[in-house]
Parts: structure tokens; C-alpha cells; sequence
């Protein structure tokens, strides 16, 4: 009933959309276009993110698990580790160990500001590394 | 109602300008930072 | 135009409503799941479709504006919702470490630098476990609860969207001055360093556009 009220009291400016005076009807056009362009931004890099980041380190050439180990040996400085798979359950935040604890091996300079000196990782670069040492790793 | 609407949407706009404005700023300052350090 | 009486008009706009929210609905639930979005997209922009076209048959339909400020505002906290409930709740999944890192390596170093080495696991980047839980058990909730409240044209919902979108400033301008104060450990060692960051976190503003909209539009559409 509210509604239909108001709807008649608007309906001078037939034109304008329910709740929109005419003072404000310019700025609700232009809120409403940005919000249509942040939906569509939204849903696009949304859908690209899992996709990109994957090709991006590697996949398919790479499974997952061993990016997940790439990924690891570079943040930790550490060619030995590896992404145990699967964790077991009992691991954070579930009170267990998580999978760095006490790692030693991290390269950072610390301070009140840490500075991490990992190396950057380019397009695919795990790639590269990965076969690096496979094939230095072999005789 | 005119005058309030017409504060109102003053009042509005300055909050965009302002959030906005914080945004670019914390923007601007993160790009001066690359370009002076070592990232 | 057919003339209806008043119930035939009100049953007719309601079963318009529904039908478009079940659309609407559908596309959200989709586009949440990130992978699915470029399907839900067309679902929701369906249900748009339906909402405009009662609109102009003259049916009292939600208006448009208050119907993508609540959709957007719940898919805007729910995508970011199950991202962080997986770095708190899920952090040694395989997907979860595997992506998380990835994505930390590529824009956001506090999602790489000594990823899962907290004893909750995660992110480790200085402040950035308190922001991710305050968010996802304070302002996420409150906002998508908030929302499906305007959703259903409650006054409690106008003003408690209202509130929750203030909370917004609070949240952005709080993560991103605790990044730009430990802004070696986010951007050092990154491929796309704070342009990356920015170009894909960008999007995530609605809650600044949907604040001037719910200050403006007239009250009284809303009932208790």
C-alpha cells in the first residue's frame, strides 16, 4: 500500500524510477552505471583469477601440487621442501602444525620493516626451474 | 526540502571526493615507493 | 495498458518480483562461485531484464537501483568472504595453497611471505590475519544480512545497508594504510607489484557507491 502511495506521489515524473527524486536523479543514474561496471569487473576478473594465476605457474605442464612445492622451495629459500599432500586434517586451525613451522631457512632482512629476498618468479618461470633441477638432480 | 536535499547531496559528493581521494592517495604513495625501492 | 483490480495488480507484481529474484538469485549464487561467474552473469542480467520489464508494464516492482545495490553488495561481500574463509579455515587445502601462493607471488607478497608458517596458518603479512577475521566474521555477515534485508524492502534493512557500507571506509582505509606500512613485505619480490594489487582490488568500491544511493532515495518506499 506504501508503495502504490508513493507511486502516485512520483508519478508526475512517470520517468523516474521508484524512491528517485528528481534532485537526485542524475547522481542515481551514475551510481547506478558504476555499480554495473564494479558487477561485470567483479565477475570477469573473478572467473580469469583461477585460470590466469594457474598458466601463469605453470599449469598444465606443472600439477598442482608441484607448483604448490615451486611455490614453496622459492618462499622458503629451500630446494628440499615440498607441499605434503594431503594435509592432514589435524592441521590448522585445528591446532596442528602448519606446514612451515619453525622453518629456518627463509630469506628476509628483518627489522621492524621486513624486506623479503626471494626472486621474483616471471611467466611461467617455474617451469623453467622445475626442469632445472629435475634434470641437475638426475646423474 | 530543497535547500536539505541540496545539502545533502553537497554533503554526498564530498564524501566520494574524500574516500576516493584517500584511495588515490594511498595509490600514489604505494607507486612512489616502487619506483624508489627495489621491488 | 490492462486494468487490474488492486489484488490482481499487487498478486501480479509479486509474481513478477519472484520470478526475476529467482533469476537474480541464481546468477548471484553463480558468480560467488568465481569460476561459474561468466555463467551467472547472464543468469542475473536475465533477471534484470525481467524486474525492467515489469517496471515498465507499470507493476509495483523493487526499483532497479535498490535491487543491484543489494545483489552487488552480497555477491562483493560473499566472493571475498569464502577467499578469506579459506585462508583462516581451509590454508593447507592443496587449492587454497597452491592458488593463494600463486596469487600472493604474483600481486600480493602478504599472501606468499612465509605463507602458512602462523601457527593458525594463512597469510602472515603483519596485521593482516586480524583484518581478514574482522572482516569475515563482523562486517561480511552484518553487510549480507543488511542486504537481504533491503533485498526485501525493510525500513531495518535501508538503514542497517546504510551502516554496513559505512563500515567500508573503516575496512578499506585500515587494510590498505596496514599494507602501505609494511609495503616491502606485500609488493618485494612480486610480479606485478601495487598496480597489480590495485587494477584487480578496484572493483570492490561498491559499498562507496551504494552510500549516496541509500542517503537519497526516499525513505517511505521501504515498510516495516
Amino acid at each position: 500500500m506504501i508503495e502504490n502511495a508513493s507511486k502516485e506521489g512520483s508519478a508526475s515524473s512517470a520517468d523516474l524510477p521508484l524512491g528517485t527524486t528528481p534532485a537526485f536523479a542524475r547522481m542515481h543514474k551514475w551510481l547506478k552505471r558504476g555499480l554495473f561496471v564494479c558487477l561485470f569487473g567483479l565477475v570477469i576478473e573473478g572467473a580469469l583469477t583461477v585460470p590466469v594465476i594457474a598458466v601463469w605457474y605453470g599449469w598444465p605442464t606443472l600439477s598442482l601440487t608441484e607448483i604448490c612445492s615451486e611455490l614453496m622451495k622459492v618462499r622458503y629459500s629451500d630446494d628440499t621442501l615440498e607441499c605434503t599432500q594431503p594435509y592432514p586434517l589435524s592441521g590448522p586451525p585445528f591446532g596442528g602444525a602448519p606446514e612451515a613451522a619453525g622453518q629456518q631457512t627463509a630469506k628476509d632482512q628483518w627489522g621492524i620493516q621486513p624486506v623479503p629476498q626471494y626472486p621474483h618468479v616471471g611467466f611461467r618461470e617455474l617451469v623453467r626451474i622445475h626442469n632445472e633441477r629435475q634434470a641437475a638432480n638426475k646423474p | 526540502m530543497n535547500e536539505q536535499d541540496r545539502r545533502r547531496r553537497r554533503a554526498l559528493i564530498a564524501f566520494q571526493i574524500f574516500i576516493y581521494g584517500a584511495l588515490l592517495a594511498m595509490f600514489l604513495i604505494q607507486l612512489q615507493m616502487l619506483m624508489v625501492k627495489d621491488w | 495498458m490492462v486494468s487490474l483490480t488492486l489484488d490482481a495488480h499487487q498478486d501480479e507484481s509479486r509474481r513478477a518480483q519472484r520470478e526475476a529474484d529467482r533469476w537474480l538469485i541464481a546468477g548471484t549464487i553463480l558468480m560467488g562461485t568465481l569460476v561459474l561467474g561468466p555463467v551467472g552473469l547472464p543468469v542475473f542480467c536475465r533477471g534484470v531484464y525481467l524486474l525492467r520489464r515489469a517496471q515498465q508494464v507499470g507493476l509495483s516492482v523493487r526499483p532497479m537501483m535498490v535491487t543491484l545495490i543489494g545483489y552487488v553488495v552480497i555477491l562483493d561481500a560473499a566472493i571475498n568472504s569464502i577467499g578469506w574463509g579459506l585462508d583462516v579455515f581451509a590454508n593447507h587445502a592443496l587449492i587454497t595453497r597452491t592458488i593463494f601462493t600463486a596469487w600472493g607471488n604474483l600481486m600480493d607478497g602478504g599472501y606468499f611471505w612465509h605463507y602458512n608458517e602462523l601457527w593458525i596458518g594463512g597469510a602472515g603479512a603483519p596485521g593482516e590475519k586480524a583484518w581478514i577475521i574482522v572482516c569475515i566474521v563482523v562486517v561480511f555477515p552484518m553487510r549480507i544480512a543488511a542486504a537481504i534485508g533491503l533485498l526485501q524492502m525493510k525500513r531495518w534493512g535501508h538503514q542497517w545497508t546504510i551502516v554496513t557500507c559505512w563500515f567500508g571506509v573503516i575496512s578499506w582505509m585500515g587494510y590498505i594504510l596496514n599494507m602501505t606500512m609494511y609495503a616491502d613485505v606485500r609488493y618485494a619480490g612480486v610480479a606485478l607489484p601495487v598496480i597489480g594489487w590495485w587494477l584487480y582490488n578496484i572493483f570492490y568500491i561498491t559499498p562507496f557507491l551504494a552510500i549516496p544511493y541509500l542517503h537519497t532515495v526516499n525513505r517511505e518506499i521501504f515498510s516495516d
